[in-house]
């Protein structure tokens, strides 16, 4: 569970171009439910999903995981928060060109020192769990938006985390590959994950999967909508 | 000055190391002055992230220091030849005033700034950074130390000059002559034989008993000192002689040279290695009590006990073999 | 064990990274190379001349006695020899003889030396590698000298020496006392210096300064003051070559310096993502220290070897034109190979360290770029 309270998140402070992207945002997400950040461009959905996160330190506020104070850790601590509990799917897949899909799914674990033999087992049960395990060893240029897509679902997966964060995972997914993805999603929650997204595609938010809707606009949320 | 490339590779490195401490040192003050744990703002988050460029560079300045210290021991060994009447970096080192206390400052601030690495260790394990003001503090009395150390050594090389008549190893560590070097080598070495396996063997037990069941380490710490000190005097009159197969050559530096297999660089590596480490043990036990390190610093000292305690027992095989294996008996001597 | 595994995942991911931009990192290998490359081939050959130098002076004798007059260096009376042998530590004194002498027609010098062993058979000569060389002359062929009243003289060679150093040995030529006075003209009883052989060398400035108040026009010159002089000199050099060679280690931190900060934008979309999937700082850090030690360690070894290649077996082929000058004989010297840890360490401090102290800063920024920038992109 992540509660937040009272976040405020201000870029440029002190300069003229001051903003706040969040501002004044309190909410509490439950465990084992799939929430949906949704908003136009600009509405700080991302920016709180980046603090929801342990990406960013809001500028004022205090956040709460599992019922630990993080606002004041230092960036380290963050970070051991973020490889341990959180999986992330990004936009833009981020996946490390050069490198095989194997490796990518890898990488999250890599500071934790864990045997590569075993490091190597898991990821290839996470390729072979969402079908890709074919192209372990292909390189991501070479992979179908569909299959990077899966592979970085994989990676988000390798440190076995309690939350699942995707920013905008179906931007550039077809519709049939968009519910394949809200599927995954489904699959995900039922085995205990704690999935948060944000997108305006009509498809994710329209998705049975999703237990509730957060709209929001200006860094403020403006509706929730608990379907369950 | 003596245009030598490795004088100029030792002091551009010198003068290289004080720069990275000098910009240390100075956002060191800026943390001292501006550090708020509790504040969430982007200049805090700004001085967080300046602790990764200090310890980075603390780290990189030890790293390069401890391989100065030997380049530089052995530059001088090697220089030997330009001085009448030097054998070796004893008599180099005489050549001007300079040359002692260079040396001597490069120890000492190795084994500091080793310290200083430590607490830093220990302090970023913690998730409040609860040695932030004191490790700071730290830097700034270790910065002038290093300043210092490179303009002793710029004086040392400026002062270079050939044909120098300086008195050689044989004289200064020889038991006739007078002087704190050779009043070490008259040393009787029966009673200097048992202080050094006396302390040693305490030193290790003293070690022992702290890695085992995690008590006494200011015992340890300062069982180790003397061990270091008995180490360098068994060194020049116990042991050196035994690897000279010479009973009056008891110069600590020669054993540096490759014609006795470069077995110095063992001795004092360890030595080093030992003093450092086992001093980080007492060094670490004042913030034993701070609430955030109540789990890491038992076990930091811990494995740096281990690391005392092996380097030792290193130094004293390599020691004994070599007694052992020597021509040599200084027994009635 | 585990930090060991760790240091092995982000050296990988290093290597990896660093063979993704082979075009940025090439160039910097290029310049690194360059840069050691021409730093150690100075001090290889600065110190290989020193060893050849103390090689060939390992057998002179301790001390040399030169007479001067106005100065300069003129013959000096063989009777001298018995003034200087009545000194107390001196256990003996030979006069020797020798001197140069320039083949106009084949524009060489050679170094005439009277040798013990010729001295019952005056018309032979033993010649050094380099002379036998130039002239094509083997054992038994003769060699013409124009003496100095403008005869010939013939001299037939016995043998030619053996190589161990040739830069020493490569323009010599011993011949015999009769045959050295004739070309040369010189006077009976007088030689070119007197050498000294000493019971114990402690004594020799004593020794030194007994000669020179017994006889005031000498010189007496030791041998350990030429070895330091020539240690010194080469020495000496070489830290200058250093030093006028510190603009292009200068001009090469630069470079370093830019590359490591000019990150591309896939460079920091790689480092954000790192970062937002539970890389810190520090481990960020460490896998930029294994980046930079990796192109350190390629560069240093790829650089040292090219040096050492240059000068031990292309004979410092492209130093050769400020090396040469004074005699023609020398194009084929090879020098006696040789390398220590002294030398790597120099180098070492005189490249890498500040390579990586140039890189430091550049790096700690790029370690602590925002984790949200992956997300904000």
């Amino acid at each position: 569970m992540i509660e937040i309270k009272n976040i405020r998140k201000v870029f440029n402070a002190g300069k003229t171009n001051e903003f706040a992207a969040i501002d004044g945002v309190s909410l509490q997400v439950d465990s084992d439910r799939i929430t949906v950040f949704k908003g136009p461009s600009g509405s700080g959905k991302t920016t709180l999903l980046s603090i929801l996160g342990c990406m960013v330190r809001p500028t004022s506020g205090r956040i709460e995981v599992n019922g630990r104070e993080i606002t004041s850790l230092p960036e380290q601590f963050l970070a051991e928060i973020r490889r341990s509990g959180f999986g992330f799917i990004f936009q833009q897949y981020n996946l490390i060109r050069g490198m095989t899909a194997l490796e990518n799914v890898m990488i999250p674990s890599y500071p934790t020192g864990e045997r590569r033999s075993s490091l190597k087992k898991r990821a290839v049960e996470l390729l072979d769990l969402f079908n890709v395990s074919h192209k372990a060893g292909s390189r991501v240029e070479e992979l179908s938006g569909g299959e990077a897509q899966r592979v970085t679902i994989a990676r988000a997966l390798m440190n076995n985390p309690r939350f699942v964060i995707a920013d905008e995972p179906t931007a550039h997914l077809d519709t049939k590959l968009s519910r394949e993805f809200m599927d995954i999603m489904l699959g995900l929650k039922t085995e205990g994950k704690t999935i948060l997204i944000a997108s305006h595609d009509p498809v994710v938010c329209d998705s049975i999967a999703v237990d509730r809707l957060v709209g929001m606009r200006d860094g403020r949320i403006t509706t929730v909508d608990d379907r369950r | 000055m003596i245009f030598h490339p490795a004088i100029i590779a030792l002091s551009a490195g010198s003068l290289l190391v004080s720069l990275m401490l000098l910009y240390s040192a100075f956002h060191g003050i800026r943390i001292l002055r501006n550090w708020d744990m509790g504040s969430g703002s982007e200049s805090q988050l700004q001085l967080e992230r300046r602790t990764y460029l200090i310890s980075t560079l603390v780290a990189c300045a030890l790293g390069f220091q401890l391989l100065s210290l030997f380049l530089f021991i052995h530059t001088v060994d090697c220089m030997s030849g330009l001085f009448v009447g030097a054998m070796c970096a004893a008599g180099s080192l005489k050549v001007n005033p300079f040359g002692y206390p260079a040396i001597v400052l490069r120890v000492i601030n190795s084994i500091l700034a080793g310290q200083w690495l430590m607490i830093n260790h220990a302090d970023n394990k913690a998730f409040d950074y609860p040695l932030i003001r004191k490790k700071y503090g730290m830097l700034l009395v270790i910065m002038p130390l290093i300043v210092a150390e490179t303009a002793i050594q710029g004086a040392y090389f400026m002062g270079l000059k050939p044909e120098v008549i300086t008195s050689c190893c044989g004289v200064l560590f020889s038991a006739d002559s007078e002087g704190w070097a050779s009043g070490m080598a008259a040393l009787p070495p029966v009673p200097v034989a048992i202080a050094f396996y006396g302390f040693m063997a305490a030193t290790i037990s003293a070690g022992i008993l702290f890695y085992t069941r995690g008590v006494g380490p200011y015992l340890f710490a300062g069982l180790n000192l003397c061990a270091a000190t008995a180490c360098v005097i068994a060194l020049i009159c116990l042991i050196s002689p035994y690897f000279y197969e010479s009973p009056t050559h008891h110069c600590p530096f020669c054993i540096l040279q490759g014609e006795y297999r470069y077995v110095g660089y063992a001795f004092y590596l360890t030595l080093l290695a030992g003093a450092a480490a086992g001093l980080g043990v007492g060094t670490l036990t004042p913030f034993q009590g701070v609430e955030s390190l109540k789990r890491i610093i038992p076990e930091l000292q811990r494995t740096l006990a281990l690391v005392s305690i092996l380097s030792y027992s290193g130094f004293v095989v390599v020691a004994v073999s070599g007694i052992l294996f020597s021509n040599l008996r200084l027994t009635g001597y | 064990m585990t930090f060991i595994q760790k240091q092995r995942n982000i050296l990988d991911v290093a290597l990896c990274s660093l063979l993704r931009r082979k075009g940025k990192n090439l160039s910097l290998v290029v310049a690194y190379v360059f840069v050691i490359f021409l730093l150690s081939s100075v001090m290889f050959i600065t110190d290989a001349l020193k060893r050849e130098a103390s090689f060939v002076l390992k057998d002179t004798p301790e001390m040399v006695v030169q007479r001067l007059v106005a100065g300069r260096h003129e013959l000096v009376p063989t009777a001298y020899a018995k003034v200087i042998g009545k000194i107390k530590g001196v256990q003996s004194v030979s006069a020797r003889l020798w001197g140069y002498y320039y083949d106009a027609t084949n524009g060489a010098n050679y170094t005439l030396i009277v040798h013990q062993d010729l001295i019952t058979s005056p018309g032979s000569i033993m010649v050094g590698r380099g002379v036998a060389r130039h002239l094509s002359a083997g054992e038994n062929g003769t060699i013409p000298f124009k003496a100095c009243d403008g005869s010939y003289l013939f001299l037939e060679i016995r043998s030619v020496l053996p190589s161990e150093s040739e830069l020493v040995s490569a323009d010599l030529v011993l011949m015999s006392e009769l045959d050295f006075r004739r070309l040369f003209q010189m006077p009976e009883g007088y030689a070119t210096d007197l050498v000294l052989r000493v019971r114990n060398v402690r004594e020799l400035s004593t020794i030194a300064a007994k000669v020179v108040q017994l006889l005031p026009d000498t010189r007496p010159v030791s041998r350990d003051e030429i070895l330091r002089t020539y240690d010194a000199v080469f020495s000496w050099r070489s830290g200058l070559v250093i030093v006028i060679f510190a603009g292009a280690l200068c001009a090469f931190l630069i470079l370093a310096w830019d590359k490591a900060t000019g990150l591309s934008a896939e460079e920091k979309r790689e480092i954000g993502l790192l970062k937002a999937v539970g890389w810190e700082t520090s481990d960020v850090l460490l896998m930029k220290f294994w980046e930079g030690m990796a192109v350190s360690l390629v560069s240093f070894l790829t650089g040292i070897i090219l040096a050492y290649l240059h000068i031990f077996f292309t004979s410092a082929s492209l130093f050769e034109p400020a090396l040469k000058g004074w005699s023609v004989l020398y194009p084929d010297f090879r020098l006696t190979p040789f390398i220590d840890g002294q030398h790597a360490a120099t180098l070492f401090f005189l490249t890498v360290v500040p390579y990586t102290a140039a890189t430091i800063v550049p790096s700690w920024r790029t370690a602590t770029m925002d984790p949200d920038s992956v997300m904000r992109s």
